[in-house]
């Protein structure tokens, strides 16, 4: 899904938190949020989302003009997923039902989802058994069983083993390529951006300083600030 | 000591008994506060919902005499239906002084506010994740709600047996608004105030461990529910 953001501000308190000119996310593509802690990135995402209000701006999905998020085909992973209190299963369910699939559609997407993540064992888990990775991944496989057009991660990662990374970072690539499902994913890990992300946009103090493709915005950041962040040098804004 | 090994033996006999008289005030007992429980919980859980959900102005002292409320004496409340429903009253025409009916009114009066609360409580913590989660799984206004409260099932669930505990134990209202009529108005606990005040106190504590075990049992019932 194209997404394009035109003159996005989002202020708390009357503080300035998002400033965003003009941002075009491309259709089908896999971008990386990267940014110093508090520059903006969760809340841009939000809004995105279509969960927190814009103070002025717009954000357009799809097409031009139409603007209204299309909560149907997108959807977002939050930092600290909130699960269902009742089964992995019905948890990954939970979308499919909304969305009317019949009992054998959604038996076959549970099942293959609960394999590709290896998550068989646990399909008639309570959610609040899960450990933090287990979690993250239900989170993850119940977002992604309706075959969202835009899938929308907040650090995904964090406090995550590297088996488990593996297997998340496999999911997004495969639901990338195979559903051409554009994905956005916050990160703090630019190895992962490596590995992972076609684009890479640079967010510092609420605005959009960089953004291109992963490889250009890695090795040749035209912005000192991205310079900075990259060498490790701009951590906490 | 006597008095209660007494009781114990005799709350026993009168079970077994199946007197008409005990298992009338046991069945009224239950019938009146199961009832304002029950008409309580669907007045005050879309009220808990929707204060947990919404800001408004002056709602932060709405909170604060709900709160109040939740400690309700029952005297009070049941002296305001009282007032409300005696002859000369606003209500007066229906002619449910001394009557079940007005004792599931008084007691609604005080089961409210506190499953209100309770709710409330939930809620706030609870509502906005669960609204975003709705949003961003593609749920509707209305599927969002019930996403809500099957979510809240817990807390609306402890809710309920506050509730009825306060109910089912509560004398001042039943009292005021019943009158503990035989045969027609009396329940358990006024049973109760009433053998205490004959002096038959073995009989008092007999009907009271019935009380008891009653309320254990509903409570187990809320209970397994809850753990589902
Ligand atoms: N509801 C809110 N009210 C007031 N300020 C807020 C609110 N939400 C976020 N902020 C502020 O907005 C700024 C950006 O926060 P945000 O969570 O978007 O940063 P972030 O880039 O995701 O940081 P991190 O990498 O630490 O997750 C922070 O300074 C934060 O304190
Ligand atoms: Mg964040």
């Amino acid at each position: 899904m194209n997404i394009y953001l035109e003159n996005v501000i989002k202020e708390y308190e009357g503080k300035r938190i998002v400033h965003i000119d003009e941002l075009h996310i491309k259709n089908g593509a896999l971008y990386g949020f990267v940014g110093p802690n508090g520059a903006g990135k969760s809340t841009l995402i939000k809004m995105i989302a279509g969960l927190e209000p814009l103070n002025s701006g717009n954000i357009y999905y799809g097409h031009k003009p139409k603007s209204n998020p299309p909560f149907e085909i997108m959807t977002l992973v939050f930092q600290k997923p909130y699960l269902l209190r009742t089964t992995v299963e019905k948890n990954i369910l939970y979308p499919l039902r909304l969305r009317g699939w019949t009992e054998k559609a959604m038996e076959e997407r549970v099942t293959e989802l609960l394999k590709d993540m290896g998550l068989s064992e646990f399909r008639n888990q309570k959610s609040w058994k899960l450990s933090g990775g287990e979690t993250q991944k239900v989170a993850l496989a119940r977002a992604m069983s309706f075959r969202p057009k835009l899938l929308l991660l907040d650090e995904p990662t964090a406090n995550i083993d590297p088996s488990t990374i593996a297997i998340i970072e496999k999911m997004l690539r495969k639901a990338n390529q195979e559903e051409k499902t554009t994905v956005i994913i916050i990160t703090h890990n630019l190895q992962q951006a490596k590995r992972l992300c076609s684009d890479l946009v640079f967010m510092h103090r609420g605005n959009a300083v960089e953004h291109g493709d992963v490889e250009k915005v890695l090795n040749h950041p035209t912005h000192s600030l991205t310079q900075r962040f990259i060498e490790g040098e701009l951590i906490v804004d | 000591m006597g008095e209660i090994i007494l009781g114990i033996e005799e709350a026993f006999l009168l079970l077994i008994s199946f007197n008409k008289e005990i298992y009338g005030i046991i069945l009224l007992s239950l019938y009146v506060s199961l009832a304002s429980t029950f008409f309580s919980t669907i007045i005050a859980v879309p009220i808990g919902t929707a204060l947990g959900m919404r800001n408004f102005k002056g709602k932060g002292i709405l909170i604060r005499l709900i709160y109040t409320f939740m400690s309700l004496p029952p005297v009070i409340a049941g002296l305001f239906v009282f007032l409300v429903i005696m002859r000369k009253g606003p209500l007066g025409h229906l002619r449910l002084s001394f009557t079940p009916t007005a004792m599931i009114l008084a007691q609604i009066c005080i089961v409210v506010p506190i499953i209100v609360g309770l709710t409330y409580n939930g809620v706030k913590e609870k509502g906005n994740t669960i609204r975003d989660l709705g949003k961003t799984l593609g749920a509707n206004n209305r599927q969002t709600l019930f996403l809500l409260i099957y979510e809240m099932r817990i807390i609306i669930l402890a809710a309920v047996i506050a509730g009825f505990g306060r109910a089912v134990s509560e004398v001042g209202a039943v009292m005021i608004v019943g009158g503990n009529i035989k045969g027609h108005t009396r329940v358990m606990t006024t049973y109760i105030a009433m053998l205490q005040n004959m002096g038959d106190y073995s009989k008092a504590i007999a009907v009271g461990i019935v009380l008891l075990a009653l309320s254990f049992l509903i409570n187990g019932i809320l209970f397994n529910l809850q753990q589902r």
